[in-house]
């Protein structure tokens, strides 16, 4: 899928990080994991998160972070299903994409314009919008989607609909300038800006179709569960996170953002909250924490691995490698 | 023992890899010395400093400092034998204030129950900037967005502060503007008279033989020659660097300016608020305008504000080839404009990005297909065939940027805008940091681009540069237009020098 001269100890990591997780539940969960009707719950389970976490990865590569993507999600599905009650069924999709662009578009704008940390705006946000969420919840009756929009749940919609999803996605992110143009404000924003990357518009683009994932989510959702709850979206960035980190794809983002990664990453992901539920671990107290000591093992390695690759890629054929890094390292 | 040798480096060997980067070097520093390394780049010199440094750990070999061994642990380490650095490459910490980057990591003086005393710590780095006499630099601001200049100054400070008993400067002058460049001479020359020692690397051969005592000529590792600075001629030590005749000619050999009657680009009233004010000028096909001054000039502003980088306050900036103000640097980029920052490793490149990627991100527009299609052959044949022509050396075009030499990343950043079909072409310091032989080829390429009709703004530190290549050279003081001079006239560092104190 991609070429490339050298496959780096830190491009490994993530697919062996990907077979451990397999082959180790898989054995034990004494194979069960394996059945055909598993492996459907398995891909099933992981649809939203890849495609959320394919928009995601617009904003990771931008060295950015959308931790509003669950709260997002639940909102979008939440105006959706109140739209489609009210004024005929046939809205939830356009009202979805719309609702999830436009809260994209919101914190791109304010990210970008007012120079404000994605990372601390969309917490804000998470905290903020669930109480918008919850206030509509408060007075609208049913929670659930009209009986004829189920046909998106449909294996001869969904499918179809996750791939061509997927596949426009990373065209736009592998081969063309908006993806190329996300890297390098990743890489380094000065250096985009002074080329002339347009930096401030290329962000909300970003946020923008994040959002639009969200919208997309947000259908699969609704489909597949049939309607909205009190607990929709809860937890559901850090998931999307997860999925892009464990990947391979650095908090840094730039050039080491890659689609495939997010493929690799929601699958790891999901195969262990998958895992765990077959074991029977997802009802007791430890699950969470299983959970988290999994992820930062694997990501601790990651980390580890991309430190020696670097290591091995600054070989200096000449005088003047940046030893002023070292240099501040060692002072500071 | 030879006592009055201070610092004595016996048999040193470094490698990076499978890169012999010092091989079998040795060479002293008397006490008092003030010594020139030269060499092209790649040729060891910022590795043999930086191991006396302690930056680096060296393979094997010996160091001697007062006739006693020394193999320094860190930088830390050699700051407390009375050895301290200036770095080619930046090394001041951009969210950090100024006065905080002069005591970088020796703040604990400053310290009480666990609080730093910003108050002691600036006033102690002002004394530092008194007692050397260096050029003010607002020490509570942060050093992100002050110039490049700037920054080199609050470095220096920093070695000085250490009180160094042997400093070492690694291509300083070549940050620094012409009023500060003499500072930074006598500065040299109060050590000398306190008879401590310093190591000069620059490119700059004439400044070299003026400044120093001795001269250590490197190539591909060795030492070549060590020459007594009086006695030696520019040629001797180019031949000795590149180990062949070089001429020292390769600037311009005309003395008439040349170009078209078409204006490009037309600027007028151009402000700044603090920066520039009322510039005007215009840029014809085929010239090659270049702009001069000391370091409150404004002339690197002038450079940005045209590529819209940043918002002026008044006037205007008309590309007068496609008949649109320039407001924004993505419309620059779309409207055949080239820019080439002055500071390579912050502004232009992505250094931690592959060669590949950073010679295809400004032609990104132009290589696009069918649907914004980018196709992966097409993107790397263009940077394969950048990469050849310019000869960058490099294992593959997959190389990340940081492991290339300044030469060869500069090779990327300005050749990169060559492979576009540019109107304007905007350089600021163009040859900082680069060797003679790779100097020489970016002129050769500015003179292409002339007469491929490409309408150039120099913008420079170095006046034999902007003397040697422009058709008209604006003199700029105090963020104003002073003269403009044209090439058949009185075109000499003299005049020019008049006009910018």
């Amino acid at each position: 899928m991609i070429k490339k001269s050298r496959i780096t100890l830190q491009d490994i990591v993530p697919f062996a990080a990907f077979f451990v997780i397999f082959f180790f539940f898989a054995i034990v969960s004494k194979g069960r994991m394996l059945s055909a009707y598993n492996l459907s719950i398995l891909l099933d389970q992981s649809i939203m998160t890849i495609v959320v976490g394919c928009g995601a990865l617009f904003v990771v590569a931008q060295g950015s972070i959308d931790l509003s993507v669950g709260v997002n999600l639940a909102l979008t599905s939440v105006i959706a299903t109140w739209a489609a009650n009210a004024w005929g069924g046939w809205l939830l999709i356009p009202v979805a994409l719309l609702v999830g662009t436009l809260v994209g578009i919101f914190s791109g704008t304010v990210v970008s314009k007012f120079k404000v940390p994605s990372f601390m705006l969309t917490i804000a946000m998470l905290i903020g919008i669930r109480g918008i969420v919850n206030f509509i919840q408060s007075f609208i009756h049913t929670q659930a989607i009209p009986a004829s929009m189920s046909i998106l749940s449909e294996p001869y919609i969904k499918y179809p609909a996750f791939v061509l999803i997927v596949i426009v996605l990373g065209y736009v992110f592998e081969y063309t300038k908006i993806g190329r143009y996300c890297k390098a404000i990743g890489e380094n924003e000065t250096t985009a800006r002074f080329v002339g990357v347009p930096v401030t518009f290329m962000k909300i683009v970003a946020f923008a179709v994040c959002g639009l994932t969200v919208g997309f989510g947000a259908l699969f959702s609704l489909s597949s569960i049939g309607g909205t709850s009190q607990q929709i979206g809860l937890f559901f960035e850090m998931r999307v996170a997860m999925a892009v980190f464990l990947g391979g794809v650095l908090v840094t983002g730039g050039t080491s953002a890659k689609l495939y990664k997010v493929l690799l990453g929601s699958f790891s992901i999901t195969i262990i909250v998958n895992g765990l539920a077959l074991i029977g671990l997802s009802q007791t107290q430890y699950s969470q924490s299983i959970q988290g000591i999994l992820l930062l093992l694997i990501l601790g390695v990651t980390i580890l691995a991309s430190k020696k690759s670097k290591k091995y890629a600054a070989h200096p054929e000449d005088d003047e490698i940046d030893a002023h890094s070292e240099d501040q390292a060692a002072k500071a | 023992m030879n006592t009055d040798k201070m610092l004595e480096i016996i048999g040193l060997n470094k490698y990076f890899g499978p890169t012999h980067a010092n091989k079998n070097l040795s060479f002293s520093v008397k006490k008092g010395e003030i010594k020139g390394l030269i060499g092209e780049n790649g040729s060891g010199k910022s590795t043999l400093i930086s191991q006396i440094a302690g930056l680096y750990s060296s393979d094997s070999g010996q160091m001697l400092l007062d006739g006693k061994p020394y193999s320094p642990g860190s930088p830390i380490d050699a700051n407390n034998r009375g050895i301290s650095i200036v770095m080619q490459e930046l090394g001041v910490i951009g969210s950090l204030p100024a006065g905080v980057n002069v005591f970088l990591g020796r703040t604990k003086q400053f310290t009480k129950n666990g609080v730093v005393s910003l108050k002691a710590l600036n006033k102690a780095a002002a004394e530092q900037f008194e007692k050397w006499d260096l050029p003010k630099v607002p020490l509570s601001k942060l050093t992100d967005g002050m110039m490049i200049e700037t920054r080199k100054i609050i470095e220096l400070a920093r070695a000085l502060s250490v009180d160094p008993r042997l400093l070492l400067l690694d291509e300083i002058t070549q940050s620094l503007s012409m009023n500060n460049r003499n500072k930074l001479y006598e500065l040299i020359n109060k050590l000398k008279a306190m008879g401590r020692s310093v190591i000069v690397i620059t490119h700059d051969v004439e400044e070299l033989i003026r400044i120093t005592d001795t001269i250590t000529v490197l190539r591909d590792g060795e030492v070549v020659g060590d020459v007594v600075s009086a006695e030696t001629t520019p040629d001797e030590i180019k031949h000795m660097m590149v180990g062949r005749e070089i001429s020292g000619d390769y600037y311009r050999a005309d003395t008439t300016p040349e170009y078209a009657d078409k204006v490009v680009l037309s600027v007028r009233d151009l402000t700044v608020p603090g920066e520039i004010e009322n510039v005007s000028f215009d840029v014809h096909e085929s010239e090659i305008l270049g702009f001069c001054g000391l370091s409150d000039s404004g002339i690197h502003s002038v450079g940005k504000a045209v590529y819209g980088l940043i918002k002026p306050s008044g006037g205007s900036i008309h590309l007068k080839s496609k008949d649109l103000m320039i407001k924004s640097a993505s419309k620059a980029l779309r409207n055949n404009m080239a820019y080439v920052p002055k500071d390579r490793d912050n502004e232009a490149l992505m250094i931690r990005a592959s060669i590949h990627d950073n010679f295809v991100l400004p032609s990104l527009t132009e290589l696009q297909g069918k649907v914004g299609y980018l196709s992966p052959a097409k993107l790397k044949k263009m940077a394969q065939d950048m990469t050849d022509k310019l000869s960058v050396k490099c294992t593959d075009i997959y190389q990340t940027i940081d492991a290339l030499s300044g030469g060869n990343k500069q090779k990327v950043n300005l050749g990169r805008w060559l492979a576009k079909d540019i109107k304007l072409l905007i350089l600021d310091c163009p040859t900082r940091g680069v060797d003679v032989g790779v100097k020489a080829y970016i002129y050769f390429l500015m003179k292409e681009a002339k007469n491929n009709g490409v309408a150039t703004i120099l913008i420079s530190d170095e006046l034999t540069e902007v003397l040697g290549m422009s058709d008209r050279l604006i003199v700029m003081k105090d963020g104003t237009v002073a003269d403009v001079i044209r090439r058949d006239e009185d075109f000499t560092e003299q005049s020019v020098i008049r006009v910018m104190i």
